[in-house]
C-alpha cells in the first residue's frame, strides 16, 4: 500500500489540475461555512448559533457535503487521464495486475478523504474557537464523529466517481454521467420508489452520513421522509464502497486496456 | 534451446473482425524474433495479448514455460504501440514512476537515459519531446530493470534515419548480451537487417515462421515463353514434379521451382515434351517481392 501511495504521489504532486481542484475545494468549504454564518436572520448573525460546539460539527459537515462534487470530479479526471495517457496499459505491461490498478486509485481516494476531513476538522476548530462561546475542554470534540462520517462519505463519493471513470473512460463524459446520476437520475428514482427502499440507494445513504441540522424543521414543512441515521448508514456505505471497487476491478478485467 | 515465449492457437475477434486467427509461434531464447506484417495484420494484437493488456478470444501462451504473472512480467521490458507516459512529468520523473511500478532500483535511470541519448533532456517535460524522443524514452523505460526479454513494437516509428540506425545498433548490442528481443515491424528491411528469426503475419494468420535465412531462401523465379502456346506451356509446367507454382503473367509463364532445382532441368523437361522454349529467364527474387509473395499467398 505504501509503495502504491508513493507511485501515486509521484504522479499527483507535480500535477497542477490536482492542486487547483484541491485549492478550490478548500476555499469553497471555507467560503460556504463563513458565508452561512454571516447571514443576518432577524437582525442576528446566524453564526452565533452555527459556530457553537458541539452543534458546529453537524453544520460544518452538512455544508461541506454539498461540495463533494469537486473531489468526485478530481477522481474522474485522475482515472480518465490514465486512459488518455494509456498509462494504465503501460503499468499492466510493467507488472501491475488489474487489482493493483484499482488499489492504487483507492489509495488516492483514502489520501484525499483524509486530507479533506483533516481540513474540515481544522476549520471547525478554528471557527469554533474564534466565534464560539462554550470552548471549555470536552464540549469541543463532542459530536466530532461527524467529521468521521464526512470522511466515509468522501470515500463513498470518490469510489463511485472512480467506478464511473473506469466505466466511461473519458473525462468530459465521465463528469457528465457522474453529475447526471448524483444530481438527477437517482432523485428521479427516489421519487418513484417508496421511502423504505430508497433510503438504501447509494446517494441517499451517503447523504444520510451528514444529516441536515434542521432535519426536524424540514420534516415538519416537507413531510416525514424516512432516512437512516449516520450510524445506520455506515454499514450500507461500506458495502457500497466495496461493491464499487469490485465493479471497477471487474470492468478492468473484462475489457482490453 | 528453451523457448522464451510459446504461443498456442491464439485468436482475437473485435466484433466481426478476426484480428488474430489461430496463431502459434515459439520464440527461442537468445533470438531476435521479428514479427513482420503489413499494418493491421495482428502484430500489436499478438503482443498486446502476451503482454496481458488484451484479452484473447481463444488460445494460450507461456512466458519462460509459465503462465503470465507478476514475476514473468518483471523479466520483460516492453514498448507497445505508442510511448505511454505522463505528459506533465519530465522524462526522468516518468522513468521514476516506471521503475517503481517495476520495483527496480532508481540507480539505473541515469545510465538508461544515457543509453537512449536523453541525458541532456531528462528535465524537460514529456509533452515537449519530439516523437523520436518519446520513442527513445519508451525504449529506455523498457530497459529499466535489466530485463531478459525486450518486446518492441515498431521501435523505429517516428525516428529520423540517424535515430533508426541508433536504435538498430542498440537492439543488436542488447542481443549480444544474450537477451531475447521480440520485434514487431512492418518494415521488411528492418527485420532482415536485425532479426535472426521471423514470423510473417497477414490478416491475423501466420504465413511463415522460422529462421530468417530459411524463409528468405525460397526458390528463384523462372519466366518462360515461346515454342508453344502459353496454355500448353502452362499445362506441361504444372505436370512437372519440381515446379511448385506456375501461372501466366502477361505474355509469359512464371514458374517457381523447388529449391536446388537447376533451370536447365526445366529446359530439358520441355524439350522431352517436344517443345523448344523460345525464352527462359531466371530472376533472383528481391526481398520485397518474396515478402509480398508470402503475405499475398492466401492459399496457405
Amino acid at each position: 500500500m505504501t509503495s502504491l501511495l508513493r507511485i501515486e504521489l509521484r504522479k499527483l504532486l507535480p500535477y497542477s489540475t490536482f492542486w487547483v481542484l484541491l485549492l478550490l475545494q478548500c476555499s469553497l468549504v471555507f467560503i460556504f461555512f463563513y458565508a452561512r454564518g454571516h447571514i443576518l436572520i432577524n437582525g442576528k448573525m446566524a453564526g452565533a448559533e452555527l459556530y457553537q460546539f458541539p452543534k458546529l460539527w453537524m453544520h460544518l459537515t452538512y455544508i461541506s457535503s454539498f461540495l463533494n462534487l469537486i473531489p468526485g470530479i478530481l477522481m474522474i479526471i485522475l482515472v480518465s487521464d490514465e486512459y488518455t495517457f494509456r498509462t494504465l496499459r503501460q503499468q499492466v505491461i510493467d507488472g501491475f495486475s488489474r487489482a493493483t490498478l484499482v488499489q492504487s486509485k483507492y489509495t488516492v481516494i483514502l489520501l484525499l478523504a483524509f486530507l479533506l476531513a483533516a481540513y474540515v476538522l481544522m476549520l471547525g476548530l478554528g471557527f469554533g474557537l474564534y466565534y464560539g462561546e462554550n470552548t471549555a475542554g470536552t464540549a469541543v470534540f463532542t459530536d466530532a464523529q461527524y467529521v468521521f462520517y464526512y470522511l466515509v462519505q468522501l470515500v463513498g463519493y470518490m469510489t463511485f466517481a472512480m467506478l464511473v471513470a473506469f466505466l466511461v473512460r473519458k473525462t468530459g463524459l465521465g463528469i457528465m454521467v457522474f453529475m447526471a446520476y448524483t444530481l438527477v437520475i437517482e432523485r428521479l428514482i427516489h421519487w418513484q420508489t417508496p421511502d423504505a427502499i430508497d433510503k438504501y440507494f447509494p446517494m441517499k445513504v451517503l447523504g444520510a452520513l451528514t444529516p441536515s441540522p434542521h432535519a426536524e424543521m424540514e420534516q415538519l414543512m416537507l413531510g416525514i421522509t424516512d432516512v437512516l441515521t449516520p450510524l445506520q448508514a455506515l454499514a450500507p456505505v461500506v458495502l457500497y464502497i466495496t461493491l464499487f471497487c469490485f465493479l471497477s476491478y471487474q470492468l478492468l478485467r473484462s475489457r482490453d486496456l | 534451446m528453451a523457448n522464451v515465449l510459446d504461443i498456442q492457437g491464439l485468436s482475437k475477434r473485435y466484433g466481426s473482425v478476426q484480428a488474430l486467427d489461430q496463431l502459434s509461434i515459439k520464440v527461442p531464447e537468445g533470438s531476435i524474433y521479428g514479427l513482420l506484417g503489413p499494418n493491421g495484420s495482428g502484430k500489436t494484437t499478438t503482443l498486446g495479448i502476451v503482454l496481458d493488456v488484451i484479452n484473447a478470444s481463444a488460445g494460450t501462451f507461456q512466458w519462460f514455460g509459465q503462465p503470465s504473472s507478476k514475476s514473468t512480467k518483471r523479466r520483460l521490458g516492453a514498448l507497445l504501440e505508442t510511448p505511454n507516459f505522463y505528459p506533465y512529468l519530465t522524462g526522468e520523473e516518468n522513468l521514476r514512476v516506471t521503475a517503481d511500478v517495476k520495483r527496480t532500483d532508481h540507480a539505473r535511470i541515469p545510465a538508461v537515459l544515457e543509453t537512449v541519448g536523453l541525458a541532456q533532456r531528462k528535465d524537460y517535460k514529456f509533452k515537449g519531446y519530439s516523437l523520436g524522443m518519446k520513442q527513445r524514452l519508451a525504449i529506455g523505460a523498457a530497459l529499466l530493470g535489466d530485463p531478459e526479454v525486450l518486446v518492441l513494437d515498431e521501435p523505429t516509428n517516428g525516428l529520423d534515419p540517424e535515430g533508426i540506425v541508433e536504435v538498430r545498433q542498440l537492439i543488436q548490442q542488447i542481443a549480444a548480451q544474450g537477451k531475447t528481443i521480440i520485434l514487431a515491424s512492418h518494415l521488411l528491411d528492418e527485420v532482415e537487417k536485425v532479426c535472426t528469426h521471423m514470423a510473417v503475419l497477414r490478416n491475423g494468420k501466420l504465413k511463415a515462421e522460422g529462421p530468417v535465412s530459411s524463409i528468405m531462401a525460397t526458390s528463384d523465379l523462372v519466366f518462360i515463353s515461346g515454342g508453344a502456346p502459353l496454355e500448353a506451356l502452362l499445362q506441361i509446367a504444372r505436370t512437372l514434379p519440381f515446379v511448385t507454382e506456375a501461372r501466366q503473367i502477361n505474355q509469359q509463364i512464371q514458374l517457381a521451382l523447388k529449391p536446388e532445382t537447376d533451370s536447365s532441368e526445366l529446359n530439358r523437361a520441355f524439350f522431352a515434351q517436344g517443345i523448344a522454349l523460345g525464352q527462359l529467364v531466371v530472376r533472383k527474387k528481391s526481398l520485397e517481392s518474396q515478402f509480398l509473395e508470402i503475405i499475398k499467398a492466401d492459399s496457405v
